[in-house]
């Protein structure tokens, strides 16, 4: 099929780095999902972030006289069956899956469990799906194979086996969400690896003498960006559901930290009994934020393809 | 020369549910004056022509001027047009002449040429005059002789020995019996780059034979 | 006095305009089109990609998507007005009198069905007819169309018959209902020269037979004079010219059909006479067609102030041929000159006896291991099966000149430039270049070598990493040969766009911002980045226009005799190799049938593949005299090629020998030598060859 020589004209120049990340940024808000997404995404983090400003309590604080209260003016969103203010449980629990990750006593990651565990499925997975996806042959057997396996595993039994494994700490848990999320990735990125190995680009690093890990990382990758942030904001909201899970199931982060899944888990009780506070906003919370960032992602989908 | 060679192809169709007034359109845009009715797979289900468009004043008289116009802007071609089953038609292996015996026959000016029910194409008066006009050699310029000949075997070919003796070819011929003259055929044969004198003289000199008309056209 | 002048037209178009719908609001496609098609005559529509060709076929039958529509002017078939119809009238009205073609035959077949069954069901769901009926019908519209084997391809499905065929099989699926109107748009495109050969014979046998009304939609003027009785010549959504076939290529009048006659490769019989000349500038987006002035005045050589201010209309010059500008009595093709900076000037051909040849094939294979099946493989005791892509080729290179590689699809040449290049290892044989081995994998390659030996390729829009500049990615090779010191590398960048004729502005685009041919030009400042001794180009113009294409080759010949690069050019057209080759190799089934210099070549005496691949090109003449050459049966399989000579169960000319060519089919040919290195792989001896007359004789040229 032909091409025809029609181009832009002479007169645009590259423009400037911040003209680019605006024009990036703006895809955002032409799309209406995305931007319904992004906000409530950014509640959460800017909620989390200004913590301390947001609320008078401390989530671990203990009021026996206000146990397990409906919202009013002092406790906004309730206490649970301890008197803890819920909402600062909330935003404080906001924080170690969204904005801090406290890898130790004393040293801590900004970004939170739920990024950092992403992240490191990220770097693990798009690994193995370009060695996978580009060299081919029995390495490509080999990554499938330890993939199948990995995928074979229920997603919460794996949770469930990590954790009971080593323990439940925050770098656990992102160990644990890296690990399951790396089969996803790589087959992502293998599949991408497979279409865009067949470009002639491709041909002309090779013929330069390219070696495969250049061939991989500098040619391949970067044009496998779209698909591939994409679906690793789905994964954020995977983890975050996640996690939420596991603290239901009593296998989050111990006690008394505020973690929103075993805050569902310890307010299930009171529900009958007509307090259901201590379970309601929690879960809110978590579906909120895991809606919020799957809008976001498909909105960035929409946007990008129609782009195309 | 067969029906299927010189009728008109892919001819301009209608359906039963047009108006009459688009056919009209259809009709003076594209000079065509017959237009076969077709239903579905161009099968064919009936025939418009001129005349019948042609609304005969007895069915308008109690009409006034309002209704007039209403009724013939109603008109579909469906009411105006020849039943299938009285439309006259013939397949394409016909010959020329036989579709013209039936044209004569049933004094229409075009035949529908269908292979079973569809319509494969359109054979009209003009059809014919045209090949009437080129079986003698009519488009092309030459020298055109009608001898006439008795009617007995041998007599034509005593006309085209001589002209192929001579060298030169015929470019179209036809008879025809001749008119007022029982007994005797007239032959008509067009002969190119050949002076008028020279044909006619050879001509003249077969025996029994005459030479009436010779002109350059 | 004819029918065809007292009837009215098939298709009448007028004053046609179709706009899309886009986010910055209403694009016009096709503006202000006219013509009409009578039965039996094939009417062309011409034009390089945009010009809105295909447009003008869609709006027709109505297939211009959710946002394309029709904002001006009448589109009457048989009569009819089609314009503001419903999609249930236009159903009605065209019914089965409109059938199209398409450029890709699996756009029209089922894959999941029968041939016979696709073919049948036109019959029984148009026209009601018993299977039976139908299916007889069927076969002889298929032998109609000179299928092979009919009833046997009636049991055979779409992916198992070739192209060709498949092509074949659709043409009689629309020729079922005896349509009045064909629309083919580009129907050989994709289809090799002798293949597409055979199809446009059928297509002009078919108008004959069937009286159909037939628009042909190409971008190829060689295709246009073999079918066409009359063409439009369309540019930028607008049609600029018109008329009869003899009449366009002998008068063009309007400037842009002058200039793509010039640009078009022919297959003079000079080098000179081969010259390409671009047309200067590029054809302006949608949206920067002015209304008021005339489209083409940008880039015309002709252009006057009042063909800025003023738009021509189309105006009849002669009978019947119309073109739309205000000087075209006035300009004669004849006496136009190149402006300075066209063409590259053609340095004199220096005879330099002895030169070493740079690269030197001996006996080469490169053969593909097929994966059996059997199950006697699993065990490891199956019969090996290989494709031969490469089966024995020898040629020498000799530095500073261009070898042309010819053949069609699955003749091995793409196999041959990888196992050059190294990214395939050869199974057989001896390859050197710069006398060093290069029988092993670009893995295993010297870093010295790698850098003397670059490729070009076909496609531009994969020729380029959509992520990084135009500077970084011709700056890489720069930097990884290091032949420039690296603080150089920018300005040493800058210096190839310019060599490839771009302006320093390119440095920072990225590959999305350029056109086609502005890709294609990047990719060869890459590759011609690292000095290299040997370039390699797979078909680096056949994706491009016509007129793009001739300023691509002419960069390349232009950067050949700057730099003394030697080049080895790949192709499936043989008019462009002719332009462009010193040297010409005609492969067929992964061998070598004739190799030589590139005179010798297109004159007698030729292997009866030469023979029949240049009776086959379509020459953009229609005054020109060409040898009606047609080939059988489709390329035998690589994997079970044929004993003796591949070629001997096509081959035109095995009459010639003794026992109607038993020798060809038993024993491998010798290599004939004719004069200055012209040798051809034949049995027929080269007396009998050299009588062979000339495939084209063109008039004055």
């Amino acid at each position: 099929m032909a091409l025809s020589e029609q181009t832009i004209p002479q007169k645009m120049v590259r423009p400037s780095r911040w003209r680019r990340i605006w024009e990036r940024v703006s895809i955002l808000f032409v799309s209406k999902t995305a931007m319904i997404g992004l906000v409530i995404v950014l509640f959460w983090v800017l909620v989390a972030i200004l913590a301390p400003l947001l609320t008078p309590f401390s989530p671990t604080e203990q009021d026996y006289e206000a146990q397990n209260q409906g919202p009013s003016a002092k406790h906004f969103l309730g206490t649970d069956s301890l008197g803890r203010d819920i909402w600062s449980r909330l935003i404080y629990g906001a924080r170690v899956v969204l904005v801090v990750l406290p890898v130790s006593e004393n040293f801590w990651l900004p970004g939170g469990t739920a990024l950092w565990g992403v992240v490191l499925g990220l770097l693990v997975g798009s690994t193995l799906g370009l060695m996978g996806g580009y060299l081919g042959g029995w390495v490509d057997e080999v990554v499938m194979r330890l993939l199948d396996a990995m995928m074979s595993f229920p997603v919460i039994l794996l949770y469930m086996i990590i954790i009971a494994a080593v323990g439940a700490s925050a770098t656990n848990v992102v160990l644990a969400i890296a690990i399951v999320g790396t089969p996803g990735i790589a087959r992502l990125v293998r599949s991408l690896a497979l279409d865009i190995r067949t470009r002639d680009y491709i041909r002309a690093a090779e013929i330069r003498g390219e070696n495969s890990l250049y061939i991989m990382f500098v040619e391949i990758l970067p044009n496998a960006r779209g698909p591939i942030i994409i679906d690793a904001m789905l994964r954020v909201g995977y983890a975050i559901f996640a996690m939420g899970t596991l603290g239901f199931l009593g296998l989050g982060l111990p006690p008394p930290s505020p973690d929103w899944g075993s805050m569902v888990a310890k307010g299930r009780q009171f529900i009958l009994a007509g307090s259901p506070w201590a379970a309601l906003w929690p879960s809110v919370a978590i579906a909120s934020l895991v809606v919020g960032l799957n809008l976001f992602a498909d909105g960035l989908r929409e946007e990008s393809l129609r782009y195309q | 020369m067969f029906v299927k060679d010189y009728m008109t192809r892919h001819p301009v169709m209608i359906e039963p549910k047009m108006s009459i007034i688009e056919v009209e359109g259809i009709m003076a845009e594209t000079k065509v004056r017959h237009l076969p009715v077709v239903g579905a797979g161009k099968r064919l289900v009936g025939l418009i022509t001129r005349e019948r468009m042609r609304i005969p004043p007895t069915e308008l008289g109690s009409l006034n001027v309002w209704e007039i116009s209403r009724f013939l802007s109603n008109l579909t071609v469906e009411d105006v047009m020849i039943k299938c089953k009285d439309v006259i038609t013939v397949e394409s292996n016909v010959t020329l002449e036989d579709a013209a015996k039936i044209m004569v026959e049933n004094k229409i000016g075009c035949l529908p040429v269908l292979e079973g029910e569809v319509v494969l194409g359109i054979i009209t008066e003009i059809d014919m005059l045209l090949q009437l006009s080129t079986l003698l050699g009519g488009e092309a310029t030459g020298v055109r002789v009608t001898v006439r000949v008795p009617d007995k075997i041998g007599e034509f070919a005593k006309v085209t020995g001589a002209i192929a003796s001579q060298g030169w070819g015929i470019y179209a011929s036809g008879g025809v019996p001749a008119p007022k003259h029982p007994g005797y055929w007239d032959m008509v044969v067009k002969v190119r780059n050949v002076p008028k004198g020279d044909l006619v003289a050879v001509l003249e000199q077969i025996e029994g034979q005459e030479v009436i008309d010779a002109r350059e056209c | 006095m004819t029918m065809k002048q007292i009837q009215s037209p098939v298709l009448r178009v007028e004053n046609l305009a179709i706009s899309y719908e886009t986010r910055y609001g209403d694009v016009e496609a096709v503006r202000d089109v006219s013509f009409d098609i009578q039965r039996a005559t094939t009417f062309g529509v011409v034009g390089e990609s945009g010009c809105g060709k295909s447009t003008v076929a869609f709006g027709i039958v109505d297939f211009l998507g959710s946002n394309g529509k029709i904002v001006g002017g009448s589109i009457k078939f048989q009569a009819r007005e089609l314009v503001g119809r419903t999609q249930k009238e236009l159903r009605t009205l065209r019914g089965d009198q409109i059938a199209m073609v398409y450029q890709d035959p699996m756009q029209a077949l089922n894959p999941s069905v029968t041939i016979g069954d696709q073919l049948a069901e036109v019959l029984t769901v148009h026209r009601d007819a018993p299977k039976a009926e139908a299916w007889q019908k069927s076969i002889d519209m298929l032998e109609r169309v000179y299928m092979p084997d009919a009833s046997n391809v009636m049991e055979r499905y779409a992916h198992q018959i070739s192209g060709g065929q498949q092509q074949r099989v659709v043409i009689a699926m629309a020729l079922l209902n005896n349509p009045a109107l064909l629309i083919m748009d580009e129907p050989t495109t994709a289809l090799d020269v002798t293949v597409e050969a055979v199809v446009l014979d059928l297509i002009e046998d078919l108008k004959r037979d069937f009286d159909t009304a037939i628009l042909y939609i190409t971008h190829n003027l060689g295709v246009v004079a073999r079918v066409c009785n009359y063409v439009g010549v369309m540019y930028a959504g607008e049609l600029v010219e018109k008329g009869p076939i003899e009449a366009i290529f002998d008068d063009p009048q309007h400037p842009y059909t002058q200039g793509l006659m010039r640009c078009v490769p022919k297959l003079g019989t000079t080098k000179e006479s081969s010259l390409l000349y671009p047309i200067r500038g590029r054809v302006p987006a949608p949206k920067d067609r002015p209304k008021g002035a005339c489209i083409f005045a940008p880039r015309c050589d002709y252009a006057t102030e009042r063909c800025r201010t003023e738009a021509p209309l189309l105006r009849e010059i002669k009978n019947g041929h119309g073109a739309r500008c205000f000087y075209s009595e006035q300009i004669d093709p004849r006496a136009w000159r190149p402006p300075q900076g066209l063409v590259p000037e053609l340095a004199a051909v220096t005879e330099e006896a002895d030169r070493e040849p740079i690269l030197k094939i001996k006996s080469l294979r490169t053969y593909y291991e097929q994966e059996s099946r059997s199950v006697l493989s699993l065990v490891g005791m199956g019969e090996k099966l290989y494709v031969k892509a490469v089966d024995g080729v020898s040629i020498e290179v000799p530095r500073g000149k261009t070898l042309g590689v010819v053949g069609e699809s699955g003749c091995g040449k793409s196999t041959l430039a990888k196992t050059i290049i190294g990214l395939e290892a050869p199974t057989a044989g001896q390859a050197e270049f710069l006398g060093f081995d290069i029988t092993v994998p670009v893995s295993k390659r010297d870093l010295a070598l790698i850098q003397e030996l670059q490729m070009v390729f076909q496609n531009p829009d994969s020729t380029m990493n959509p992520s990084y500049t135009v500077g970084h990615q011709i700056g890489r090779p720069l930097r990884r040969f290091k032949t420039v010191p690296s603080g150089q590398v920018r300005s040493e960048v800058m210096r190839l766009l310019n060599a490839v004729r771009l302006d320093g502005s390119y440095y920072k685009r990225l590959p999305r911002q350029l056109s086609g041919g502005e890709k294609q030009r990047v990719g060869i400042a890459r590759a011609f980045a690292s000095r290299p001794d040997l370039v390699l180009c797979d078909e680096p113009v056949s994706a491009l226009d016509v007129s793009v294409q001739a300023a691509v080759l002419n960069l390349l010949l232009e950067m050949q005799q700057q730099s003394g690069i030697t080049m080895l050019f790949i192709a499936h057209d043989l008019s462009v190799v002719r332009f462009f080759s010193d040297y010409v190799a005609v492969m067929y089934l992964g061998h070598i049938f004739e190799a030589g210099p590139a005179e010798a070549i297109y004159a007698p005496p030729y292997h009866p593949y030469t023979e029949a691949l240049l009776s086959a090109v379509p020459i953009p003449d229609p005054k020109a005299e060409q040898k009606h050459i047609r080939l059988e049966g489709t390329v035998p399989s690589a994997l079970h090629p044929p004993s003796g000579c591949p070629f001997h169960t096509r081959c035109p000319r095995r009459g010639m020998l003794p026992d109607g060519g038993q020798i060809c089919e038993q024993e491998v040919p010798p290599w004939r030598h004719n004069t200055e290195g012209h040798r051809i792989f034949c049995h027929i001896p080269l007396e009998d060859l050299r009588q062979m007359e000339p495939v084209v004789t063109v008039g004055q040229g």
